[in-house]
């Protein structure tokens, strides 16, 4: 290996960043890596130069993998939506939003948007960066593409060099459909379709956002001069941040632009459809009893006990079915609601509850009822799937068409394919 | 309404129900390879079809026949379930006690659908039988049952069609296990269950 040559090559990554580490040392500990400790020149290479990111307080520039190999060592101009982590880039935006530092190594944090879209950035204290205004352009060289939360970000240290694009550039971002949206930075068009209760208290608003062609969770944090959303508008969203939580995505807008709208658009519901056979009716099926206590609405357990207000003697009769149902390819976990379960089964609340109370099985009955009624049968099913489950609010039985006979016949009578 | 988040019980990791396949007992039958996916105890264990399959579940929806109580301390039912294409051999003993109670109440002849789990067995005079241990049946009227077989007809001659044009694992293990069974045999009997169907 010829230390004096990858010295020389890191050092040159890192004097386009604006730092001048020092070459001998850099050889040196090259040889010492290699020599001493017989590590792979690559991966001596490679670390190095995190020991060099580190000191200069950069992300490792061996996180996108690249660094390693030679790669794309220089600052390469960039669309800001072509940037990928790991990578050393030069962009021009427009500073769409700007947030307060989460902590004091923070100098200034928002987003940087162009007309191929937008990144989250950070400009560390140590940068000593000029202040950028919100609604100006920027040509940022030398910026550092890093990944924060599995979301892609842009990091501004000393060695970046910034300067304020004068000239009028308008930029007019388009919203993208709901179900092509994620994590980063996101416009979207939708109607607020539910607002859901804020179970935290630094929470100003959740619900319910959607479009043609889906729906997503959207929160707002409480912020000082951040409004409430106003249920059944439709709004146009930019910049918003999607963040993934357990593989599904929601909209955090604070930070993002907001505008209300006139009129109104169609909402998908967002719903799957499932046919098969109901192999498994689960316990907790049938008629259960609810917790009366406003807002709570948990199921009871048989001494009539709620997990959070005890014994509660006022409860509420309700039908659900718990159960899976499989198309022999999968199987999908199904809860029907009340209407759906009356439906299907035949039975409604009143006669259910009728049962439950004289009949000397009770609640038991109704399970036992209900199972004969529904186990084994060819059911479609439609509804939202929420973590895996598909919340059922329409069902129907399958019903035998002559028309699939034929064509398996057919099938079945054809040459072999 | 209240949908809040923290009311739906917690994920568990990510568990997958096994899938109920559809199969003929005429292909059932000729089963004789089994295994378990895994070293754990726990770990389930799969009836590979001669389509190229594996198999932890089935459904099947025919005509109870006769069922026989059987045993002294460990009572256990045994039934025969017809479909189109032959019979199947169910049974429920006391590890499955609702589902014995559920097959102890169905006087046959009945239409039922059964949900349960095939197993291998080899006879003391080395003939093999497969049985399938219930995990729920239940009475099911004509309609089901020609529905099931529209359905098991179907994803038959899905994994027939499978099978000669895919190298899945399951399909490459069936021509091992089973060098002597031309899959194209499943279609004729497929077609056979479907015109005994009368419209």
């Amino acid at each position: 290996m010829d230390y004096s040559e990858a010295a020389e090559r890191i050092s040159r990554k890192f004097a386009k960043g604006g730092q001048t580490p020092d070459v001998k040392k850099i050889e040196a500990k090259l040889r010492r890596l290699v020599d001493e400790f017989n590590v792979q020149p690559s991966e001596a290479e490679r670390s190095v130069m995190n020991e060099l990111s580190k000191e200069y307080n950069l992300p490792a520039p061996g996180a996108g993998g690249s660094a390693g190999t030679g790669g794309n060592g220089g600052t390469s101009e960039k669309k800001i939506a072509e940037c990928v982590p790991g990578e050393w880039v030069t962009v021009e935006g427009k500073i769409v939003a700007l947030s307060s530092p989460p902590s004091p190594a923070i100098a200034q944090s928002g987003i940087i948007a162009d007309e191929s879209g937008a990144l989250r950035f950070v400009v560390w204290a140590k940068a000593n960066a000029p202040k950028m205004a919100e609604g100006s352009w920027y040509r940022i060289e030398s910026a550092v593409a890093d990944e924060y939360r599995g979301i892609t970000n842009l990091k501004i240290h000393s060695g970046t060099s910034i300067k304020e694009i004068t000239d009028d550039r308008s930029l007019i971002p388009a919203p993208t459909p709901i179900k092509d949206l994620h994590p980063g930075i996101g416009g979207v068009r939708a109607k607020f379709v539910s607002e859901w209760e804020a179970n935290h208290e630094r929470m100003l608003q959740s619900g319910l956002l959607g479009d043609e062609t889906g729906t997503i969770k959207f929160v707002i944090w409480k912020e000082p001069g951040r409004e409430k959303l106003v249920p059944g508008t439709v709004y146009t969203v930019f910049y918003a941040q999607v963040d993934e939580f357990n593989g599904r995505l929601s909209l955090n807008l604070n930070g993002a632009t907001i505008l209300q709208e006139e009129g109104d658009i169609p909402v998908s519901g967002g719903e799957t459809a499932v046919t098969g056979s109901l192999v498994h009716i689960a316990p907790g099926s049938g008629i259960i009893k609810r917790c009366p206590v406003e807002g709570c609405n948990r199921a009871l357990s048989r001494q009539n006990y709620c997990p959070v207000h005890e014994i509660q003697k006022e409860f509420v009769y309700d039908l659900r079915i718990k159960g899976w149902l499989d198309d022999g390819e999968k199987t999908h976990s199904v809860l029907l609601q009340r209407d759906v379960v009356e439906a299907l089964t035949g039975i409604p609340l009143a006669q259910a509850q009728e049962i439950a109370e004289n009949n000397p099985l009770g609640m038991d009955e109704v399970f036992l009822r209900m199972r004969d009624a529904v186990l084994g049968r060819y059911i479609t099913c439609r509804g939202r799937e929420i973590e895996n489950r598909l919340l059922v609010n329409a069902c129907e039985k399958a019903a035998f068409q002559s028309g699939d006979h034929t064509a398996l016949l057919n099938r079945a009578g054809g040459a072999p394919s | 309404m209240n949908t809040n988040a923290r009311d739906m019980p917690r994920r568990e990791g990510q568990f997958e129900r096994e899938p109920a396949r559809r199969v003929f007992a005429a292909e059932l039958r000729e089963c004789r390879y089994q295994f378990k996916d895994g070293e754990d105890e726990k770990s389930p264990t799969f009836v590979l079809l001669p389509s190229g399959e594996r198999s932890n579940r089935i459904f099947i929806v025919g005509t109870l026949t006769e069922k026989t109580r059987q045993g002294e301390q460990n009572m256990f039912y045994r039934g025969r379930v017809v479909d189109p294409t032959g019979t199947f051999f169910v049974m429920a003993g006391s590890y499955q006690p609702e589902a014995m109670q559920q097959l102890a109440k169905i006087e046959p002849p009945q239409f039922v659908a059964v949900i349960g789990k095939p197993n291998l067995y080899q006879k003391p005079d080395g003939s093999w039988l497969v049985s399938v241990r219930v995990e729920a049946i239940t009475v099911v009227d004509k309609e089901t049952r020609d529905l099931w077989v529209l359905d098991a007809a179907k994803l038959t001659l899905d994994r027939v069609d499978a099978f000669a044009k895919e190298q899945t694992p399951d399909i490459l293990k069936a021509k091992e296990q089973y060098p002597t069974i031309d899959p194209s045999l499943f279609r004729k009997i497929a077609y056979d269950a479907l015109a005994q169907i009368r419209m």
